[in-house]
């Protein structure tokens, strides 16, 4: 296909109606951060383009009910400086101020970061950790699902193409939580994450860590949740001995999970994973008071 | 577990082609109608800092501003040979040859002085600010514009430097090489997580004997630019060949330090003039690079107890070799 035309939308009805008639003929673009470098190389070629990057609708952070919500064409530079966030889930925001350079968090959106569905991308381990939920919309309705489950493969996300990932929310943060995000790349800025890990805890009583949700970037196809390593901490006291022990663990999954990788991965990964998990555990659990 | 070393290192480097190879520079001078020297060289400036450098040596000479020198380079067909801008040579060699040149115009502008002025000599006769004048008569004055102006064709002269080195003894491979030599010396500080293997340069100290600063402001430049280019070397840059094939072949891939990676250096001017050098000025671009890597590599032998031998210090091969160690220990 050829690119032969891009509609600059301005109202998500606008995007929607192009969507429906177009169908899989259509690419929605925001920042363009990666979807350009895509078209260049030849790996996408639509017809349509649908400039969502103005589309006020599709812009926000606010508060609605219990919940956090951000619209997918949200930029990292807003999620970075938002004050609705609030300070437990600081891993957010840090997250996001991760991502490439100022340049790129000028443009980058929080949507195309999900849709893109890059095992590396940044804000998504904070999302999972936080148990967020993707809005969809399309003509036909909005419909919602964990971000969880929105993956496919690399590359690949449950989106219709008559539909647009509308916005991500999850539960505003309860006394007693906090999330910590950590990232390991090459150098301190424009880097690819080799690893990133957000791990969002809950104190209980007597120092009991009541619930924790990990989120993984660069350690799978697509970011993930590590169940297993939840599931090992789950309910347990925190102390140094839990931490040491539940690094091991980790470790052991992706010594697993990574077996058949090249040696940059399976060589380093387990290892170097368990000094990230320790510093994004600690991180969460110093927000969490 | 976060681990802080300090690893320091010392070197000499010999300036230009050495080992009795000819290494000529060639410059003319040239006085312009309207007072101002124009200087022909071939020297390139390839972002070191040349045309300045090269525009402030003439300017001292002639007491001229930089902004009455006129320097043209890199056209080869106004401008005499000056050698390659590579050995951290142009500073020496070229900037010898332009103030050769320079001082040679200096003495045909001063005669022509004399014989204008109706004086009995050229002692105590200065030339400043595009004038010619008798320091106790400054009345007694002509410009180098009116020089200019009774010259049927342009003024101009012309020299050539060639370095003094000698090839060294094949057989004992003793001798002279070089001429002249530039020291440098760096300290650095570093921390490494043992659990992630990535290495941080905390802070930075990088001394440069530069015989004469012709520009310091460049010079600290050059310093930096030579400290980042080394911490690339050492700890990111990795074109990943495999096979003939360069994996890392764009930007995105081929890390290079961002200025975000870059830790506070404090730079370290060392002023001792060489006699044979413009001004006592030697060149310090390559020197500025090379003790970097090797401070960072005993920095990190000194906080976790292993010698990399192989560049670049990836955390992967970090890692690894921590673990060995550790394995070793156990």
């Amino acid at each position: 296909m050829e690119l032969k035309e891009v509609i600059k939308a301005r109202t998500l009805e606008e995007v929607l109606d192009v969507l429906d008639e177009k169908g899989e003929k259509a690419k929605v673009i925001a920042g363009g951060t990666d979807l350009v470098i895509q078209l260049r190389e030849g790996k996408v070629n639509p017809e349509v383009l649908v400039d969502i990057s103005d589309v006020a609708e599709l812009c926000f952070i606010k508060e609605t009910g219990d919940f956090i919500e951000i619209g997918a064409a949200t930029r990292f530079v807003n999620i970075k400086e938002s004050p609705v966030i609030g300070k437990p889930f600081k891993g957010l925001q840090e997250a996001a101020g991760h991502v490439g350079s100022p340049q790129i968090r000028n443009l980058g959106t929080v949507g195309g970061n999900i849709c893109n569905a890059s095992p590396a991308a940044d804000t998504v381990p904070a999302l999972l950790a936080l148990d967020a939920v993707a809005v969809i919309k399309s003509k036909q309705g909005t419909r919602e699902m964990p971000l969880e489950d929105i993956y496919i493969d690399r590359g690949k996300v449950k989106l219709e193409p008559q539909e647009i990932l509308y916005a991500v929310k999850f539960l505003k943060p309860q006394p007693g939580q906090g999330l910590g995000f950590v990232k390991l790349g090459l150098r301190k800025a424009l880097a690819i994450s080799t690893i990133s890990l957000a791990v969002f805890v809950e104190r209980g009583e007597n120092e009991v860590i009541k619930n924790i949700r990990i989120g993984s970037g660069a350690l799978s196809r697509f970011p993930v949740r590590e169940r297993e390593v939840e599931d090992f901490v789950k309910g347990k006291k925190m102390d140094n001995t839990v931490i040491e022990e539940a690094a091991e663990v980790f470790g052991q999954v992706l010594e697993k999970r990574l077996a058949t990788r090249p040696p940059v991965e399976k060589d380093f990964k387990p290892y170097a994973i368990k000094g990230v998990f320790k510093e994004a555990l600690n991180k969460a659990w110093q927000r969490t008071k | 577990m976060k681990k802080r070393g300090k690893g320091i290192a010392c070197i000499f480097y010999g300036t230009g082609y050495g080992n009795g190879f000819p290494d000529v520079s060639r410059a003319y001078a040239e006085l312009q109608p309207d007072g101002k020297v124009a200087i022909y060289t071939g020297a390139t400036e390839v972002g070191q800092g040349a045309k300045t450098a090269l525009s402030q040596i003439p300017a001292e000479v002639l007491g001229l501003t930089v902004d009455d020198i006129i320097f043209i380079n890199e056209d080869t067909s106004i401008t005499p040979d000056a050698g390659t801008a590579a050995a951290t040579r142009q500073t020496y060699n070229t900037g010898n040859a332009i103030k050769m040149a320079a001082e040679e115009l200096k003495k045909e502008l001063i005669n022509i002085a004399v014989k204008e002025l109706g004086l009995n000599s050229d002692a105590g006769l200065e030339m400043k600010d595009g004038k010619i004048y008798l320091k106790i008569l400054p009345d007694k004055c002509i410009t180098l514009a009116q020089i200019a102006a009774k010259q049927s064709e342009p003024l101009r002269t012309f020299a050539t430097f060639t370095a003094q080195t000698v090839q060294i003894d094949p057989e004992t491979g003793q001798g002279a090489p070089y001429w002249p030599y530039t020291f440098s010396a760096c300290a650095v500080e570093v921390e490494v997580d043992t659990e992630t293997g990535q290495v941080e340069i905390i802070k930075a100290a990088h001394a440069q004997d530069v015989g004469r600063a012709i520009n310091p402001k460049m010079i600290e430049g050059q310093m930096e630019g030579g400290f980042a280019m080394a911490m690339g070397y050492v700890l990111y840059e990795d074109l990943g060949l495999e096979n003939g094939r360069i994996w890392n072949n764009k930007l995105s891939t081929y890390i290079i330090p961002t200025a975000m990676d870059m830790p506070e250096i404090q730079n370290i001017i060392v002023e001792d003039p060489e006699s044979t050098a413009p001004y006592g000025a030697k060149g310090i671009g390559e020197p500025v690079m090379i003790p970097v890597g090797p401070a960072i590599l005993n920095a990190i032998y000194d906080a976790v107890g292993v010698r990399m031998t192989e560049i670049p210090v990836t955390p992967m091969k970090l890692l690894q070799a921590i673990r060995e160690k550790e394995k070793q220990g156990a």
